[in-house]
């Protein structure tokens, strides 16, 4: 029973874990990107400071599934993009996550004492300079644990998006049981792939971060 | 295409079906707190069971935690809805079935009781032990120290958490228009299918979940300063 739904469909499960990871890994670098930007303009340039705080309150108080389909239905009238689904998907789960992330990099890099900003400027280091030597060092070993577990969010939020039709894990998951009629086998196994996944992570980054406080902090 | 703007702003079309829109957000809240019930039913259990004296009932309590925190909502909520029904159909020898209302309670409640279990334990044990040594030596009896001594001081540490977690569940009741719970993205979705004009409706839609959620997230931060400085007095 076992091998006959589950083994001989494996090229399908591959093949939605791939795309789970490619929205999943293109999600959050995106997200990563924008979540910079949206940080450095909210501490660093007065006038974009109330849009950034309003762009990140919206990013994080709106409903991942909410974000979904209004990006997907919206703004491809609105902006003219995205034009297909895997794009629709990854862009809805980095504007989610590029809020959380804006705030994780603020806090990083406010977390950095400010004497050390102080000693560094004191010493001739031009602000660009101590921004590269000084602060950022200091501030992605601080937030790499949250980045990670934002990574984390991202993997689980992304089963979202076989709702808009992206052929991801759940998509296949949902599409096998709709051809085999064995909903018991076929979801079980999704579900089981997603927690195996999600668990696996969760245990590396826990063990990665508690390595760098016991060392660091 | 570029020339909308002006619906967005005006949200006619979302003003014109206020009635049926605010019937699915009582829907949202109708589930949010049913399986916030069962959230914390679950999450008090499952963390009395991580923090019994027997190792297997230990080992239960860490494993149904971790089971509910690393499964995707989504996942959970399909699952729900779709293989226990079969199960206990086989089981039983006669048809069963969730009505979609049962399953969004219960898939959600389980999804976040995995959340409140590690909330509820991070508040007992963060009790320094001394507290509960010192009852016990002037004679409080167990039910008596757990009461009076740790309570307290934990219910004091874990609220500013747990308003958090509520919040996320509210959030994710979104997804139960998923599995057809009339709530306000299902009505959303139908009225769209009926107007074909997506874009009044879902950004009308973000822009309430925004209000919402963002109002209720402030409350909860004023709410937890004040409980944190009663805490620190």
């Amino acid at each position: 029973m076992l091998q006959r739904i589950i083994w001989n469909n494996r090229g399908e499960f591959l093949e939605g874990l791939l795309v789970t990871a490619q929205i999943s890994l293109i999600g959050i670098a995106v997200a990563m990107g924008v979540g910079l930007v949206i940080c450095l303009s909210r501490m660093y340039c007065r006038p974009l400071r109330c849009l950034a705080i309003l762009y990140i309150e919206f990013c994080r108080s709106t409903p991942i599934y909410v974000q979904l389909m209004w990006v997907n239905y919206v703004w491809p009238e609105l902006f003219g993009w995205p034009q297909s689904f895997f794009a629709a998907g990854w862009a809805a789960l980095a504007l989610q996550s590029s809020g959380y992330l804006a705030e994780t990099f603020r806090s990083g890099i406010e977390g950095v004492a400010r004497g050390q900003r102080e000693a560094a400027l004191s010493t001739g280091l031009s602000p660009f300079l101590t921004m590269r030597w000084v602060i950022l060092p200091q501030a992605v070993l601080m937030m790499t644990p949250s980045l990670m577990n934002q990574f984390l969010v991202v993997v689980k939020s992304s089963c979202l998006v076989s709702v808009i039709a992206v052929p991801d894990l759940m998509y296949r998951g949902l599409r096998l049981t709709s051809i085999w009629f064995e909903p018991i086998e076929i979801l079980s196994f999704t579900a089981f792939l997603y927690v195996a996944i999600v668990f696996a992570l969760s245990a590396a980054i826990k063990s990665y971060s508690d390595r760098v406080r016991s060392r660091y902090a | 295409m570029a020339g909308d703007w002006p619906q967005v702003v005006t949200g006619s079309l979302f003003w014109e079906y206020r009635r049926i829109l605010l019937s699915g957000l009582f829907v949202n809240f109708y589930v949010f707190f049913l399986a916030a019930l069962l959230a914390v039913t679950m999450g008090l259990l499952a963390c009395l069971a991580r923090l019994s004296p027997w190792r297997t009932t230990r080992w239960c309590g860490t494993f149904y935690a971790e089971l509910c925190r690393n499964t995707p909502e989504y996942v959970l909520l399909i699952w729900v809805h779709f293989v226990p029904p079969l199960v206990l159909s086989l089981l039983l020898k006669t048809k069963v079935t969730f009505s979609p209302l049962v399953s969004a309670v219960v898939a959600l409640g389980l999804a976040s009781s995995g959340y409140f279990t590690e909330t509820f334990r991070a508040g007992i044990q963060s009790i320094p032990r001394g507290h509960v040594e010192a009852a016990h030596s002037t004679g409080m009896s167990g039910y008596l120290t757990f009461r009076y001594v740790v309570m307290p001081q934990a219910v004091r540490k874990m609220l500013p958490e747990s308003l958090n977690q509520f919040i996320s569940l509210l959030k994710s009741t979104t997804l139960i228009s998923l599995i057809a719970v009339p709530d306000l993205m299902y009505q959303v979705s139908m009225i769209t299918q009926e107007q074909m004009r997506p874009m009044p409706l879902y950004s009308g839609a973000a822009i309430a979940y925004f209000v919402i959620i963002l109002s209720l997230a402030a409350l909860v931060r004023r709410f937890s300063e004040s409980w944190r400085a009663v805490g620190r007095a």
